[in-house]
């Protein structure tokens, strides 16, 4: 048990089976939320099946914007015994427990917090033989608790349900007994924001969001293999495939997908695909394919807990080792890391330019946590996106041509030669994954280990690697949350950087000065990023991993080493509150070292 | 019909890269019939994309002038579906070796015959791994000895055009590097066809398995013969011969469309190298409307 520490803000907890429809009254109430200006975030504790088992949709929802999961719940609905069982001492003091005690028995109820026994099985069954709209009714319970419009709810239902008009009503109906009961039996007092209905706030996870900067962008070639938590992007572009004219390739593993992309790119599409680190390990050879070849690529890793097949539904930031060496041997590559879905809607356009301007791999690492798993209140997007298909040749003059190849390989200042496309007159050549020469051709067969093959290697090998000059030139530092100047910088990279501003404000009330340094651009690192660090007077590094990739990589690339972590690697999404914990040992720590 | 040499045109697809196959290699015959399609149909090179994967055959994409992709072992048939899919437009031609499709990239092969995508592959079966210096591949014959079955193989072979045929493979035929003139043809109809065509081409490695003698010994043209190339379980039943080797085309359909006329029709028929643009904004307040 916890205190709520920010005060416009509430935290919300339903749990039920898998087929008891939480997910569901959890997006709706989502999307209640945001139609009612508020800022929300989601997590979806779901898990590995379909039906059964335990799952659980966490809302935090505020006045002011809100990043992560909140602290503590203020209100936990439980369906089941166990999701009582599971979350009820997670109840802040001045919470909610909702329960039908015809299915859960309440017990060791935690001071302070109020309870609420309502009949959700029994209103449930008066709409159908199977209490299946039990969620629906509780669902119109929590509105009427929080004091929300129910024409609000009863809207968002009824697009749900937009195409069963039957069912539409019943639930409606159920919502609204819920709604009256909870004007009937409602506490005296509960924690409640305001609302504002003249605010409507959009909401999407980074997978839709990674989707629609993608699309924004000009790709219209998308690949997939079905993957949690990566599914719900190639859900959107199939959904979405006839309206925008998008080509969707569904193949038959990730090594077709991958490569089906490089074609797509190699033809002249702005062209994705997307996995999770089982499906990326698999994809290893063909980024290294794309490098040597120099075909632009945009890969997303949606990041869940592993080794192997680990945790599906889990969320982890443990594949950033993998992608800074993917593949054998030295080639250029970007990594970039959204903290949040609308993050992750700009850097997707941003990859695109990156991979074709300088024709290389670029890596976006999302996570369940903000994938799949995490839904987010985004600002009005802007869709200017700009496109930059670097250098690429419409019409071959006669200084690209030798009269029977084009020279796709030619060595230049930046790194980049022009490159034209399958279709183009007079601008054949061949895409090369032996090292070649200028005209792409081996230097594998017949002109290995000869002087002439023995320079051009090192002269392609140079002019492929040269490219992360300009990369590390786009490459932006770490964004500063909190104040210019602390006792403590927190360093994190990708969404660890929401629980994270989270806390800052709670340690600030409790007298710690504390700020934190978020990066996204991941490799390669900004040069800034080296007098950012060396500028702290104190680092503490959080993410989720076992090992702290992160940390050992800024260690590598620029000597400062951080030697206070936060690591988190049960498969749960950061909690502002371990955050806190984190910090006030740490600074404690330090108290008492010097006192001693 | 055009005549067998089309020298003009022929040359529009001549590289100045020298084959590095060995002298006699089956390749050769390969490469010249695929020339004298692509001259035949009158296909302009920069129409047309080779993709192709590792070992001595797919090297071939340096030594025809059309556009190329010398991509990852057992993979040019995924990268050829996404030019396809991208571009329409382009002649997609896939030329690789029997390791490449029926080993480490078999999948691939199967399940783009199975969705009918509009490629040619040319597989130049050698029954054996030639560049890495001999060892078993897929189409290796029971028996057969090699660097990895010194007293010869205790594996039975796979049978490409049973399986494909069995995939559902709507363009299944043989041809022989012996052979340029039907290979030729064989390439044409692939060509010409709708959806995906696989040609098994035997093309024999003079080094480490030389099959000269057994093909032209046990070969025969399916032309002339009674074979009705609509004929499904016919077309089985020639696949499984073993004591003789039937060349032409086994089995072709064009009852079903191909993917890429499918996509057109039924999801969107505007091409992704056409398109990389922002959304407009009808679109974008339409996609906006369910995130809110």
């Amino acid at each position: 048990m916890s205190t709520n520490h920010t005060r416009a803000d509430l935290t919300l907890r339903l749990g039920a089976a898998a087929g008891d429809g939480i997910q569901s009254a959890g997006e709706i109430m989502m999307k209640t939320l945001s139609r009612s200006g508020a800022y929300v975030t989601t997590y979806n504790g779901n898990q590995s099946l379909i039906r059964g088992g335990h799952v659980w949709f966490h809302i935090h929802a505020g006045e002011i914007p809100v990043y992560s999961l909140g602290y503590g719940i203020d209100y936990l609905i439980a369906l089941t015994q166990l999701a009582y069982d599971e979350h009820y001492g997670e109840v802040n003091s001045g919470g909610v427990v909702i329960y039908d005690s015809s299915q859960v028995k309440a017990h060791d109820f935690p001071n302070g917090v109020k309870s609420i026994d309502a009949p959700l099985v029994k209103i449930a069954l008066k709409y159908d033989k199977r209490p299946i709209m039990k969620n629906t009714v509780a669902l119109g319970l929590l509105g009427g608790l929080l004091g929300l419009k129910f024409d609000v709810i009863a809207n968002t239902i009824g697009e749900q349900f937009a195409k069963k008009p039957d069912v539409r009503e019943s639930n409606v109906a159920a919502a609204r007994e819920g709604y009256t009961f909870a004007e009937q039996h409602a506490p005296e007092t509960m924690k409640r924001i305001k609302f504002n209905y003249a605010v409507k706030r959009s909401i999407m996870h980074a997978d839709y969001a990674v989707a629609l900067g993608a699309v924004n962008a000009g790709c219209r070639f998308y690949a997939a293999y079905p993957m949690s938590p990566a599914s719900p992007i190639v859900h959107w572009m199939t959904a979405n495939a006839r309206e925008l004219g998008i080509r969707v390739f569904l193949g038959e593993d990730e090594i077709g997908v991958v490569n089906a992309t490089i074609g797509a790119s190699f033809a002249g599409a702005r062209a994705m695909c997307a996995t999770s680190g089982g499906g990326f390990s698999l994809m290893q050879e063909a980024i290294g394919q794309a490098a040597m070849t120099e075909t632009p690529l945009v890969v997303v890793d949606v990041m869940r807990a592993g080794p192997s097949t680990g945790l599906p539904t889990k969320t982890s930031q443990g594949d950033l080792n993998m992608v800074l060496g993917i593949s054998h041997d030295d080639f250029p590559r970007a990594i970039i890391a959204p903290r949040s879905p609308e993050d992750a809607y700009y850097l997707a356009g941003r990859a695109f330019n990156l991979a074709e301007r300088y024709q290389i791999p670029v890596i976006i690492l999302l996570d369940f946590a903000i994938g799949d798993g995490g839904y987010a209140t985004i600002d009005e997007l802007d869709f200017n996106t700009p496109i930059d298909r670097g250098k690429l040749v419409r019409e071959v003059t006669k200084d690209m041509t030798n009269g029977v190849w084009f020279k796709r390989y030619s060595l230049t200042e930046d790194g980049v030669s022009p490159r034209a496309l399958p279709g183009t007159s007079g601008a054949m050549y061949v895409a090369k994954t032996d090292e070649h020469d200028e005209w792409g051709h081996d230097l594998s067969d017949v002109e290995a280990g000869l002087k002439t093959a023995i320079h051009m290697r090192e002269k392609q090998h140079v002019k492929r690697m040269s490219k992360l000059k300009g990369v590390a030139s786009e490459m932006r530092p770490p964004e500063l949350y909190g104040p210019d100047r602390a006792d403590l910088t927190l360093v994190s990279w990708g969404s660890s950087a929401l629980p994270i501003r989270e806390a800052i404000p709670v340690l600030k009330s409790s007298g710690f000065s504390v700020n934190s340094l978020e990066f996204f651009d991941i490799f390669p690192l900004s040069a800034d990023a080296h007098s950012m660090l060396a500028g702290a007077s104190r680092l503490l590094n959080v993410e989720q991993n076992i090992t702290a990739q992160f940390a050992k990589y800024l260690r590598r690339e620029t000597g400062i080493e951080i030697k206070e972590n936060l690591l988190k690697y049960n498969g749960e999404p950061i909690y502002p509150a371990e955050v806190v914990d984190a910090v006030k040992n740490a600074l404690k720590h330090e108290e008492m070292e010097q006192l001693a | 019909m055009r005549r067998w040499s089309n020298l003009l045109s022929l040359k529009l697809y001549e590289s100045d890269v020298k084959p590095d196959w060995c002298p006699g290699c089956g390749d050769f015959g390969v490469l010249a019939a695929l020339k004298n399609a692509l001259a035949t149909l009158q296909i302009p090179p920069e129409r047309v994309q080779i993709s192709s994967g590792i070992g001595c055959s797919s090297n071939l994409p340096g030594y025809i002038r059309t556009f190329g992709h010398h991509g990852l072992h057992g993979r040019p048939v995924p990268v050829a579906t996404g030019i396809k899919m991208a571009n329409p437009d382009m002649v997609v031609i896939v030329t690789a070796g029997d390791g490449d499709e029926y080993g480490i990239g078999f999948n691939h092969l199967v399940h783009a015959a199975r969705r009918n995508h509009d490629i040619k592959v040319i597989v130049m079966n050698n029954e054996i791994y030639g560049l890495t210096t001999g060892q078993l591949s897929p189409t290796s014959e029971k028996g057969q000895r090699t660097k990895t079955s010194p007293d010869g193989s205790i594996i039975y072979p796979l049978n490409p055009l049973t399986t494909l045929l069995g995939a559902g493979a709507t363009f299944v035929a043989r041809g022989f590097s012996g052979d340029p003139k039907q290979l030729s043809s064989l390439i044409q109809e692939a060509i010409k066809h709708r959806g995906f065509a696989l040609i098994d081409t035997l093309s024999p490695c003079v080094t480490w398995h030389d099959i000269y003698d057994k093909v032209r010994a046990k070969m025969y043209k399916l032309e002339g013969t009674a074979h009705d190339s609509s004929d499904l379980i016919s077309a089985y039943r020639l696949a499984l011969e073993s004591d003789r080797i039937p060349l032409g085309l086994f089995y072709r359909t064009e009852d079903r469309p191909s993917f890429e006329e499918l996509m057109s029709e039924d999801v969107t028929s505007t091409y992704p190298v056409d398109n990389a643009r922002n959304l407009t904004a009808e679109q974008i307040a339409s996609v906006m409307a369910r995130f809110s």
